[in-house]
């Protein structure tokens, strides 16, 4: 651990170096690369000094991000950070993909309806408090405070339905960090995909309320068109993607890791485009392929490991460099209120309607579904563009909540598993 | 989407290029060539770049300036990997003097004659005219050892003597270096003293690099880790050097060197790792020099011959000289100035770098002129070098006494 810490702090040393080197520059060249490769080594021995002190190596990918970027030491420019959101929308296919091979039919017989009766009630409760408490909080939020009450409550529905989203990216990364299989694991992963399925489609019907309320009026065809489009469209994408790396893994048979994250580029970047969930189809490929046909499923998530760890590092460096520490300080009081709120009724959910074969579940559960992160802030960005008048300081509300879910998130997604007692090897090659 | 669909692209063709049935020499004897030597990229670049198809804008290629970076920076540690020391030290002197000759002819038969058009058409201080028409002499002096290579493991050369002409080709480079290392100081900054300092920054830079990433390597045993770092390490130089506005083939080259030199016994393992890498880092670049062409240039396609024939001139006579000098102590062929015709990778590095440094008119033309040279030397290098190993099959070897720490 010592020699990683040395490590690290030798990296930062060097990087801000660099920066003071530039000072002598008039103009500065591209610091996409320079951000990308500082990222990577930083989050990499931070990840070491993290599992030396019992947290999760993703914590310390986070807190290296903040610490480096440009919102706190400013050793990265901010311009470098935006460059990597390939990187970002890449990290999210992949870890979808290996999510998808886990989901085998059997689990989704085994235990489908109770995942989604829970994931229901959870995501209701939640949706619920948060709904209330913005509403509640109307005079005191700027975006809110000059609203009619019909436009006040929209907007209310629109951004609880955006609060209510889990991280599936946070708890698979976890997942394999720590090896972790059994019923427990199987049952947190399903709720936080299905749950973010629920997120989706409930955030698309707000959005259509929220604009109806601006004067847009209320386009039923238009909301079921573009909910159907982002879920059946993305389901059969990734379906067309199976097939082709199921040929290509039987005729070709080499290079698979490269093949993959080429075609996990494709997709993140080509379903962003197409208004597709990356998530989605990368989710759907996975679990048709393990479906289809285990073996290559099975080889799809070795080969996803040997290739994932630059590319999950360099994902989670960079979320936590572009985490808006100014944002916590500006809207601070009304987020961390939220986060409170949001923590106690999934709390209140798990303990309440979780099934009561499996005591863990009551017990643990919540902890699993706290973290935030890729999806929350699409989310986010989605809302500042499409609702220019509000929608940049909702933005800035739910940047600072996730700021505060992604340095508690994995710390209790790890403790979750770790009491469920499903966790094998804390060290799996190749793991986040 | 633009950049993405042409990146889906250069993977397609990729896997084209690796395909055994293009690379068949019995088939497609050209296109086997221009794939094995990466400079079908270069083409297809320039075919799709803003000059012809406009399928990439010239904001696209703004875009992927990191990628730009990031192959350069590749290509310099990969340089500065295959430099060792203790090699470099045995080589008798006679060798060096050899390379020089061979060089520095061609570098000469191109950049004086080729200095006063540069000057006279561009209008341009005497300093810039003279830096591009350098760096225009040191592409020219560069040469590829690849056909050497193929020759001698395809049994159709004797090795000894295609290792003396690889030997030869990668002395060559150091010689392109350091001529890029002069174009830069002249052309990089307001004054040379300023661009020396430029250069300088950018040594130390990789050598800072380079230290740095054998330290984090050190200790380091699972292999996913180690490429990690390594890629990292890639990234953070030529990434520093961009960052920096400095050359990031230098930076590499310092860093590899630098790791060669310090990396103990983990150097070999990171330039295996690395050499994974190396050939899709290569293509891209490639593509990505070739999208940079300027095909509308007039002057430049009429500076195209005189290059060319200018370089070949040099190449011969350079060719004789230094086989006059090291006759003795390489087993170099007859007519090795045909051998030296075709050109390596570097010097598309070199003129990129400087096209990139060094932006405007001049260095547009000397990059469009030898990307083409480039394009043409490679389609002719094959058949001179057939002329060697036809003069070599008639003549028997000289078999000449091996030299202490020879390229065999």
């Amino acid at each position: 651990m010592k020699g990683a810490l040395l490590r690290l702090l030798l990296l930062v040393v060097v990087l801000a170096a660099i920066g003071r080197a530039q000072v002598w520059r008039v103009d500065a060249g591209t610091s996409v690369t320079l951000a990308a490769g500082a990222l990577l080594l930083c989050g990499l021995f931070a990840g070491k000094v993290a599992k030396g002190i019992g947290l999760p190596r993703l914590t310390g990918y986070l807190l290296v991000g903040v610490a480096v970027g440009p919102y706190a030491l400013g050793f990265i420019p901010g311009a470098g950070v935006k460059g990597l959101e390939l990187v970002k929308g890449l990290a999210v296919s992949l870890i979808a993909l290996v999510a998808g091979t886990e989901l085998q039919l059997g689990l989704i017989r085994r235990v489908g309806t109770k995942v989604a009766a829970l994931c229901a009630a959870v995501c209701g409760v939640t949706f619920l408090a948060i709904f209330g408490a913005l509403f509640a909080l109307k005079p005191l939020l700027p975006f809110l405070a000059p609203m009619s009450v019909p436009q006040a409550l929209a907007v209310s529905a629109l951004v609880a339905s955006v609060v209510v989203s889990f991280s599936p990216t946070v708890t698979i990364a976890i997942v394999q960090e720590t090896s972790a299989r059994g019923s427990f694991t199987e049952f947190l992963m399903a709720l936080v995909i299905i749950g973010d399925l629920l997120v989706m489609v409930g955030f698309a019907v707000a959005a259509g309320l929220t604009r109806a309320s601006f004067g847009g009026g209320l386009d039923l065809w238009g909301l079921l068109r573009e909910v159907g489009w982002e879920l059946f469209g993305s389901v059969v994408v990734g379906g067309v993607l199976a097939v082709a790396m199921l040929v290509y893994m039987r005729q070709v048979k080499r290079e698979l890791p490269l093949f993959l994250v080429g075609l996990c580029f494709a997709s993140a970047e080509g379903g962003a485009r197409l208004h597709l969930s990356p998530l989605l189809v990368s989710l759907a490929a996975g679990a048709l392929i393990a479906n289809l046909d285990e073996r290559e499923g099975e080889r799809i998530h070795h080969a996803i490991q040997r290739a994932g760890l630059p590319i999950f590092a360099l994902f989670f460096a960079a979320s936590g460099a572009g985490l808006k520490l100014n944002a916590l300080m500006t809207v601070g009081p009304a987020a961390l209120l939220l986060v409170a709120l949001r923590a106690v009724a999934i709390y209140g959910s798990c303990r309440r309607f979780a099934p009561v074969e499996d005591v863990r579940l009551r017990r643990y559960l919540w902890m699993g579904l706290i973290s935030q992160a890729g999806v929350t802030f699409g989310l986010a960005a989605l809302i500042s563009r499409t609702f220019p008048d509000f929608g940049p300081q909702v933005e800035v509300l739910i940047v600072a909540m996730i700021t505060a879910h992604e340095l508690i998130g994995p710390v209790l997604t790890r403790r979750a598993l770790q009491r469920s007692g499903e966790i094998h090897s804390e060290d799996a090659p190749g793991a986040a | 989407m633009q950049v993405l669909l042409v990146l889906l692209a250069i993977a397609a063709l990729s896997l084209l290029a690796s395909s055994r049935t293009v690379l068949d020499p019995g088939r497609f004897p050209a296109l086997a060539q221009l794939a094995a030597s990466g400079l079908l990229f270069l083409a297809f670049g320039a075919v799709m770049g803003p000059d012809a198809l406009r399928l990439l804008s010239w904001k696209d290629l703004a875009a992927l300036r990191p990628l730009l970076a990031l192959g350069l920076g590749m290509a310099g540690v990969m340089i500065g990997l295959n430099l060792e020391p203790r090699l470099l030290r045995l080589l008798p002197r006679e060798v060096y003097a050899a390379a020089l000759a061979h060089a520095g002819t061609a570098f000469l038969w191109v950049a004086l004659p080729l200095a006063g058009p540069l000057l006279f058409t561009m209008g341009l201080p005497p300093g810039a005219a003279v830096a591009a028409a350098a760096l225009l002499g040191a592409s020219a002096s560069l040469s590829s050892g690849h056909f050497a290579v193929l020759g001698y493991r395809s049994g159709r050369m004797e090795r000894r003597r295609g290792l003396s002409v690889a030997l030869l080709t990668m002395l060559d480079d150091a010689v392109g270096l350091g001529v890029l290392v002069l174009a830069l100081a002249f052309g990089a900054a307001a004054n040379p003293l300023e661009g020396l300092g430029l250069v300088a920054l950018a040594l130390l830079l990789g050598m800072a690099c380079g230290a740095l990433l054998a330290f984090l390597m050190h200790g380091i045993k699972d292999q996913g880790e180690l490429m990690a770092v390594l890629l990292g390490g890639v990234a953070l130089v030529s990434g520093a050097a961009a960052y920096l506005r400095v050359s990031a083939l230098l930076a590499g080259v310092a860093c590899g060197a630098t790791l060669a030199l310090v990396g103990s016994r983990a150097v070999e393992q990171a330039a295996r790792m690395l050499g994974r890498f190396e050939r899709p880092s290569y293509l891209l670049l490639v593509f990505l020099v070739g999208a940079h062409v300027h095909a509308r240039d007039v002057m430049a396609w009429a500076l195209l011959p005189a290059y060319l024939g200018l370089r070949f001139l040099g190449k011969v006579l350079g060719g004789a000289l230094a086989q006059r000098i090291a006759g003795n102590t390489l087993a170099l062929p007859p007519r090795l100035g045909y051998a030296l015709i075709s050109q390596g990778g570097l010097a598309l590095c070199l003129v990129v770098e400087y096209l990139t440094l060094v932006p405007g008119p001049l260095s547009q033309r000397v990059f469009d002129v030898v990307v083409a040279g480039a394009f043409v030397n490679e389609v002719l290098g094959s058949r001179a070098f057939r002329h060697v190993l036809e003069s070599t099959s008639e003549q028997a070897p000289t078999g000449t006494p091996q030299a202490p720490g020879g390229p065999s």
